[in-house]
């Protein structure tokens, strides 16, 4: 028989001193979480399929990995934390009384085969605030971001906030067909400005309309882009989505972490259950977002318990590959201290370890033999 | 300030770009001499980093951020199917993707049977014929030569890019329907959008005054 000793594609042995500094990493992270007096809370690896279900609007279905129990039941392998922890909240917790304030960590699996080079079994780490429809909550999630990535080392990074409901108050006004519609989320998608300009100015729509919306793929960058958006338009709800990021900015302020905070109205996301502010964050050295978030106001509705809810996860592996590319050294790496000893000196070695051990040392046994 | 890394492909393509590029003040003498074995080039000036690869590798490259930008065809952007920003389209490098076959082969795209399709994308080729004609397909990947599986009878049709469509005359093929119209693009990765904006925006910009000048 052919012996197998390397993993499957996709996931991974973690070892030695890039696992300590993980465990370090996730130590870092957890103490931000304890700090604003969020609650752990584990769920369980798999779950039944109807959790992370098409109508929920989580990763697609086809990413991912499912199998059966006994009974037939279809099961799946927790590819997000959001669902999982909603459902939790929705069984456990009243969240329309009082605000549940909730932290987890753990491996999630997507299988996105056509990625060659991905994980498939990433550690996330998340947040998620049920039960708080405030801006205050808005801007406590993003301060906790800001505050996370400072406390891995991270220095130069950004988190980019979106608002889902500017781009789709304009859509609904434009009344467009189904197809363009799509189109054009599409182009916005790609930040295909000059696609954008073609189909937006090929339907006949009114001249300030046509404007702003061939203006989202440009609103992206510091908070100036907030009165830009504004200005672009009347629609009430649109309006509301501004002023819903300067009231975020303004609290942003207070906690004195407006610097690292940009914004990005084209920005959309796979994941459907959004429905206000979305953001991500970005640092060089890593093609891909570190933290992902955004409001889900709708999704415990799915669950049996209505409930305003905003969440993050931090994507631990690209975090760290992060700090590694960008050669930030803040781990320490103590080495254990090595006390060898002979058959006969068993005894003195034991205590001596377990004293130091005591004080809080590492201590590791070698036995040598005699005579070497 | 950081470099800004622009992977290009190889061949016409390339030249294409390199055009294009010098005509809003971006050069780079280097990578223009054909006998240099060099992999990167650079323009200290402007810091930019260059370098070519082949198509269908290019979408990868700035999908993972080993490139911030790209310029590659529509064919390899489609069949790659990466997350990037698709920024925008530069014109040239104008041609077709194409179902082509023998005229007898026309009535086959009519009636729904099971037909074997060869080509080089086979997933540009499967959206086309599952997502947009309802027509279940047996696809052949090949990779080059293409126009020779239907005349010695490894499929009944073809999908490939058609530029004059020369070849397939002279091979007794014809264009039985088109799938897209292609051409180059400009990708770039979807971080290094947001982490250096302005100096890629103004790149865009640029462009596109040269392109629509």
């Amino acid at each position: 028989m052919q012996r197998i000793f390397h993993t499957p594609e996709g996931v991974r042995d973690i070892y030695s001193r890039e696992c300590s500094q993980k465990h370090q990493l996730q130590d870092r992270i957890r103490k931000v979480f304890q700090g604003y007096g969020y609650e752990e809370i584990e769920t369980p690896t798999f779950e039944y399929f109807e959790v992370f279900s098409r109508e929920v609007g989580t990763v697609p279905s086809r990413d991912l990995y499912k199998f059966f129990d006994r009974e037939g039941n279809t099961l799946v392998l927790r590819p997000d934390f959001t669902p999982s922890v909603s459902r939790a909240c929705a069984t456990y917790f009243s969240p329309e009384k009082e605000v549940v304030t909730l932290s987890y960590t753990g491996q999630t699996f997507v299988n996105s085969s056509s990625y060659q080079g991905r994980l498939k079994e990433t550690t996330q780490m998340g947040v998620e605030r049920i039960g708080d429809d405030s801006p205050e909550a808005d801007a406590e999630l993003l301060a906790m971001t800001v505050e996370c990535l400072l406390a891995s080392g991270l220095r130069e990074f950004q988190v980019s906030v979106g608002q889902v409901d500017y781009f789709k108050s304009l859509l609904g006004e434009a009344e467009l067909d189904e197809e363009a519609e799509e189109r054009l989320r599409e182009l916005i998608a790609e930040k295909n400005y000059f696609g954008v300009e073609e189909l937006v100015e090929g339907q006949n729509l009114n001249q300030d309309l046509s404007a702003a919306l061939q203006q989202i793929p440009h609103l992206f960058g510091s908070r100036e882009v907030l009165d830009r958006a504004r200005s672009l338009t009347d629609n009430p709800m649109a309006v509301q989505a501004v002023e819903r990021l300067e009231k975020i900015y303004e609290i942003m302020k207070i906690y004195g972490y407006e610097k690292y905070i940009s914004f990005d109205f084209g920005m959309v996301s796979k994941i459907q259950y959004y429905t206000g502010i979305i953001f991500q964050a970005y640092t060089y050295g890593t093609g891909e977002p570190l933290v992902k978030g955004g409001r889900y106001n709708n999704l415990l509705k799915h669950f049996g318990t209505p409930a305003a809810s905003i969440g993050f996860v931090i994507v631990v592996d690209s975090l760290l590959t992060a700090l590694s590319r960008q050669k930030i050294e803040t781990f320490q790496e103590e080495e254990p201290y090595v006390l060898t000893y002979t058959e006969d000196m068993l005894e003195e070695a034991v205590v001596k370890a377990q004293r130091l051990r005591k004080e809080g040392r590492r201590v590791a046994l070698r036995k040598v033999k005699e005579g070497c | 300030m950081r470099y800004l890394t622009i992977a290009l492909t190889k061949g016409r393509l390339a030249q294409e770009t390199l055009d294009i590029f010098e005509k809003i003040g971006v050069t780079c003498e280097e990578i223009r001499d054909k006998d240099s074995r060099k992999l990167i080039f650079v323009n200290e000036e402007l810091k930019l980093k260059f370098f070519l690869a082949k198509g269908p590798d290019v979408p990868t490259y700035v999908e993972y951020g080993a490139a911030d930008i790209g310029i590659t065809g529509k064919d390899t952007i489609l069949e790659e199917g990466r997350k990037l920003y698709e920024v925008m389209d530069l014109g040239f490098g104008a041609c077709r993707m194409c179902v082509c076959g023998p005229e007898s082969a026309r009535e086959l795209l009519h009636n729904n049977q099971l037909i074997r399709v060869a080509t080089k994308y086979p997933n540009i080729a499967k959206d086309y014929f599952y997502n947009k004609k309802h027509q279940t397909v047996e696809i052949i990947k090949l990779n080059g030569s293409i126009e020779l599986a239907p005349i010695v009878g490894l499929s009944e049709v073809i999908v490939d890019i058609v530029e004059t469509g020369s070849t397939l005359k002279e091979n007794g093929l014809k264009v039985l329907e088109e799938v897209c119209p292609l051409s180059a693009r400009m990708i770039v990765n979807q971080v290094s959008m947001k982490m250096e904006d302005e100096r890629i925006r103004k790149l865009i910009g640029d462009l596109r005054n040269v392109i629509k000048g």
